[in-house]
């Protein structure tokens, strides 16, 4: 019985685990990944070295569509495996802990990782390679328990006595239940520790992502605000995204921490790196540059092969352009993958008919934030957040604007925010770029002439002023001190936020050049 | 253990031939119009290509027939056919120089409808039997997997001529790119590496060797090859080249030339030198005539603006005004020197563009790609291809030449029945001259596909037809592109396991820069 007990709580946790602790991220690994039954779009990964195994695994990962469904198979796999790992080794009682050390592995394994899971890393890695473990002790059990059979009955014995003596709690074996529930109580603690440690952003960045593909951008806002002070550049650009959507793009962006340190990242080959395509293509998409969108996914296309996360923005990107044929394709590759029938019934019908795709919510905010005049993409920085739209300037709609004067200001650009400010003369500009109104107003007095209803937040500066005055020489302690009081103010962030100077680089990963922004 | 798996893959692919086909007995007449892919209505096909397996589509079947001439073949509710090699080949083989009607019913709850035949010329002439192409994702900047594949035309076999390495690796990667044949025979060919292991891929028999086309004189390396007909030289471009991005525009992207210059290689003393080192004219695309005895090439002159000193960004904000017109000159074989260029096509006097001149093998057609601009064309919608009816005496000598009236200039005229909206591309005549393959983006604006048109003695061009592949939706389910499909007569006979030791195992042998 207490074996039944222990093996019951080892899975009921790995499943809280798999399922809560981790499903957003291996949602969004499953929109990463792309499994097919048809033999030419699996070519290119059934070519690679174990294309088999990460097939089989992206197979598996499918289950990820329903994250509370996926959980409860990887809770079966690494429950089924203890089990025969106990089996295959004969462990004594006092051992039998031994069994969920591979299983404790997997998840901290799984933590350290974090993006890694998934970004420029074979996604089918993570369940495939699980599978073929259990596949294998499950031969290897088959294997002992044939060697063992003489002594079976002898050992079924002795378990019979224990199970009968096991149903009178002594002292002792209640402080090994106890023991041992501890034990696996902590196989969970320390893996999720290890993750918020490493990876603080990884649930909350995963969240925000999983909330997209659901529309829920007040959720989006929502989830950024309660880790306001966990913040990263990925974060930001899915948080701008929100903003935009919900209408507050302009007056609750610095609200949350925008720093850049590193994610712990690494790429194809194992080099760290900064991971600073991985929310580019979202961000341009969702800021109407795209074509700038199509570049990326093309080239993650090109190097990750196809993924369910590159070619929906294919279609997507497709019916925005009016490119049917294309986007005819891509719905077909699309149409390929498992329990993609909801993507398939909501877009195949729009195509061919440019009304409807206009008459998505989605699709139309895009629409109309597109650019307005030819541009070569050379000619622009490359994005670290908003897409191109610091180097733009001309805007069709209010909204462009929106993005372009506060992409300026995320940074730090002044010159370039300023000429977008005269969009803003004769009404009352949103809070955060009457702010960065305000710090060139004092070198620049017509500032306040054209915005004469900035006087009001004088009194607030000059208070900010003094509270920073301080730090102005340790801005890294500076920002930890005042981010309380002043978070989403933008002088705030002007000062201390995003800063080169003050970000924490990967182990590894090349000195960064200190001087300037973001 | 891959090939077990493939194997009965393509069983289970076959299943969907239904293998009891018979011909309804009764049926209908329906005046609904038969929608099948790839199109092949009304096409003229070589009696040696292997069968043009299509698919149906009709929402209210659930079953097919189909017949052509004597070979009838079934198919299921995904409508795809599915012929019979050898029974296709038997057909084709009676059909040579006529004509092959194509019936199609359709088994729909009211019973079995049966659609206009449409048909399938079959010409008398075959096409070469292999062909070879690249296969790469349309990408911008970035590659990873891509390889130069053959197919045996007369079958659905493809064989890697060489791939990259399958792993990402920072040492290994490498692009291989601009291979090139002599004289449609796979006894000397050539392609090069880009970036890890570099060099250019020179294959003499079933021997290969790479060497270095680099010197201080030398923009880059050779990049577009021409190998001549009969001497063991390659005429190569050499070109400094940029990419541009449209950020809104009808085009997508821009592949330009900063600068180019064209470079004479000897393959057999390892020696190279320039044809044409030039500032103010940027000459690429070099093709040499059947006979040997000219060279074609493209030729832009820099815009006056762009003279002096510039930016790459200068140029690439002029991306439109650099037009290319097509030239040639006589080669003397004796001195192996050339002679005065000499203007073939003025493109740029009508405001437009050149690229890939090919000859064809009886010398009498210049064909070419026309567009707006450049000479990326496979990037331009507006890209068509054009011939010219060459004045030189006919080399086939079976027919006189018969200058065509063209909109632009006497004897040129576009392949009004072959082109279509989008962009169509690099060609390559087949040995006969009665096949041009080209590539083209028509299917889906994005993903190149190999198109065959029958080239009739007459000089017109028939309604080009796609490569036939086992399963009519490879496709669209194929990501990657085909690049530069080059016709041979054989199959290539260097094994990838020696052009891998080549690549990986051998620094290049620099080329002797004759100035």
């Amino acid at each position: 019985m207490m074996r039944w007990l222990f093996t019951s709580l080892f899975f009921l946790l790995v499943w809280l685990w798999a399922s809560w602790w981790m499903g957003d991220v291996m949602r969004i690994a499953y929109e990463r990944s792309f499994i097919a039954a048809d033999a030419t779009l699996m070519h290119w990964l059934w070519q690679k070295s174990f294309g088999w195994l990460w097939i089989l695994g992206r197979a598996l990962l499918t289950l990820y569509r329903w994250p509370i469904v996926g959980g409860l198979f990887v809770a079966v796999m690494l429950t089924a495996g203890s089990w025969l790992i106990g089996v295959c080794l004969r462990l004594p009682q006092r051992w039998r802990w031994v069994r969920y050390l591979p299983s404790v592995c997997w998840m901290l394994w799984t933590a350290k990782e974090g993006l890694n899971l998934f970004y420029m890393n074979e996604p089918g890695r993570v369940l495939g390679v699980p599978f073929l473990v259990l596949v294998v002790l499950a031969m290897l059990a088959g294997i002992v328990g044939r060697l063992y059979q003489g002594g079976s009955a002898h050992r079924s014995g002795i378990e019979n006595k224990q199970c009968s003596t096991s149903k009178v709690f002594t002292p002792s074996m209640i402080g090994r239940v106890g023991g041992e529930s501890l034990l696996i109580f902590l196989c969970f603690s320390i893996p999720a520790f290890y993750l918020n440690y490493r990876h603080p952003y990884l649930r909350p960045l995963t969240k925000m992502q999983v909330q997209l593909l659901n529309d829920d951008y007040e959720g989006m806002s929502r989830t950024a605000h309660e880790h306001a002070s966990i913040g990263c550049r990925q974060m930001a650009g899915y948080y701008a995204v929100a903003l935009s959507r919900t209408g507050h793009l302009a007056d609750q962006l610095f609200d949350i921490k925008l720093e850049f340190d590193s994610l712990h990242t690494y790429g194809f080959q194992g080099e760290p790196n900064e991971c600073l395509n991985y929310h580019v293509i979202d961000c341009n998409f969702f800021a109407g540059l795209i074509r700038a969108a199509r570049h990326y996914v093309v080239e993650d296309l090109t190097m990750s092969g196809p993924s369910l996360y590159n070619l929906k923005y294919m279609v997507k990107i497709s019916l925005i352009e009016g490119d049917w044929a294309l986007a005819r394709k891509y719905l077909h590759v699309v149409r390929q993958a498992p329990f993609e029938g909801d993507f398939i019934e909501k877009y195949e019908p729009m195509v061919g008919h440019f009304d409807r795709v206009q008459a998505d919510p989605e699709l139309a905010a895009v629409i109309k934030v597109l650019p307005s005049y030819h541009t070569l993409e050379q000619m622009h920085v490359k994005p670290g957040f908003l897409g191109y739209y610091v180097d733009l300037k001309e805007f069709k709609t209010r909204e462009a604007l929106e993005w372009s004067t506060v992409a300026c200001l995320y940074a730090k650009r002044m010159p370039s925010f300023l000429q977008r400010c005269r969009g803003y003369v004769g009404s009352m500009p949103p809070s955060s770029i009457a702010e960065g109104l305000l710090i060139k107003a004092y070198a620049e007095p017509s500032i306040l002439q054209a915005f004469p209803q900035l006087e009001l937040g004088i009194s607030r500066y000059e208070l900010f002023m003094q509270d920073a005055k301080p730090y102005l020489d340790d801005r890294e302690r500076g920002g930890e001190v005042l981010f309380e009081k002043y978070k989403g103010y933008y002088p705030y962030y002007y000062l201390f936020g995003n800063m080169r100077s003050t970000r924490k680089p990967n182990d590894g990963e090349q000195e960064h050049n200190k001087a300037g922004v973001n | 253990m891959k090939s077990y798996v493939y194997l009965i893959l393509s069983v289970i692919a076959l299943t969907g031939c239904s293998p009891s086909a018979t011909i309804p007995t009764s049926f209908t007449e329906t005046s609904d119009s038969l929608a099948i892919y790839p199109d092949y209505r009304d096409v003229t096909i070589p009696p040696n290509i292997a069968p043009l397996n299509f698919m149906v589509t009709d929402a209210a079947a659930t079953e097919y027939v189909v017949t052509v001439g004597d070979l009838v073949c079934g198919a299921g509710k995904d409508g795809k056919i599915d012929m019979d090699s050898v029974a296709w080949r038997e057909v084709l083989t009676d059909a040579k120089g006529k004509s092959l009607s194509v019936n199609v019913y359709a088994h729909r709850a009211s019973g079995w409808v049966h659609y206009s035949p449409f048909t399938l010329d079959v010409a008398e002439e075959e096409i070469d039997p292999y062909l070879s192409y690249r296969l790469i994702e349309p990408g911008y900047e970035l590659y990873r997997q891509l390889g130069i594949y053959q197919r045996n035309l007369t079958n659905f076999t493809e064989e890697p001529i060489y791939e990259n390495n399958r792993t990402f690796s920072n040492e290994d990667n490498h692009c291989i790119n601009c291979h090139n044949y002599q004289a449609y025979d796979t006894d000397r060919m050539l392609f090069h590496v880009r970036a890890g292991h570099g060099g250019t891929i020179i294959v003499h028999g079933k021997e290969a060797r790479k060497i270095g086309i680099k010197h201080d004189s030398i923009l880059t390396s050779g990049v577009y090859p021409s190998w001549h007909p009969t001497m063991p030289l390659v005429a190569f471009s050499t070109n400094k080249t940029g990419q541009v991005f449209h950020m809104y525009h009808p085009e997508k992207i821009e592949v330009l030339d900063e600068a180019s210059d064209l470079l004479l290689y000897d393959a057999e003393k390892n020696t190279v030198r320039h044809i044409f080192h030039t500032k103010d004219n940027m000459e690429t695309f070099p093709c040499w005539a059947p006979d040997g005895s000219r060279l074609f090439y493209c030729c832009a002159k820099m815009p006056a603006s762009l003279l002096g000193e510039h930016t790459p960004m200068d140029l690439a904000l002029r991306y439109d005004s650099l037009l290319y017109d097509i030239y040639s000159m006589p080669f003397d074989a004796e001195t192996c020197t050339f002679g005065e260029p000499r203007l073939e096509v003025d493109a740029s006097g009508i405001g437009r563009s050149t690229s890939v001149p090919r000859v064809s093998p009886d010398g009498r057609y210049l064909l070419y790609t026309l567009g707006d601009y450049g000479q990326f064309h496979i990037w331009h919608k507006s890209s068509d291809l054009y011939v010219k009816a060459l004045e030189s005496a006919p080399l086939s000598g079976d027919s006189e030449v018969r200058p065509m009236t063209g909109t632009q200039e006497e004897g040129i005229r576009p392949l009004t029945a072959a082109n279509s909206p989008d962009a169509d591309s690099y060609h390559t005549w087949s040995s006969n001259g009665r096949w041009i393959l080209f590539v083209s983006r028509r299917l889906d604006h994005n993903y190149s596909r190999v198109f065959i048109s029958y080239f009739d003695r007459e000089g017109r061009d028939h309604k080009a037809f796609l490569l036939p592949q086992r399963d009519p939706e490879y496709n669209t389910l194929l990501l990657k592109s085909y690049n530069v499909p080059e016709l041979t007569k054989r199959a290539v006979q260097v094994n990838i396991e020696t052009l891998k030791h080549v690549i990986y195992h051998t620094d290049p042998d620099p080329a002797t820069y004759q100035p």
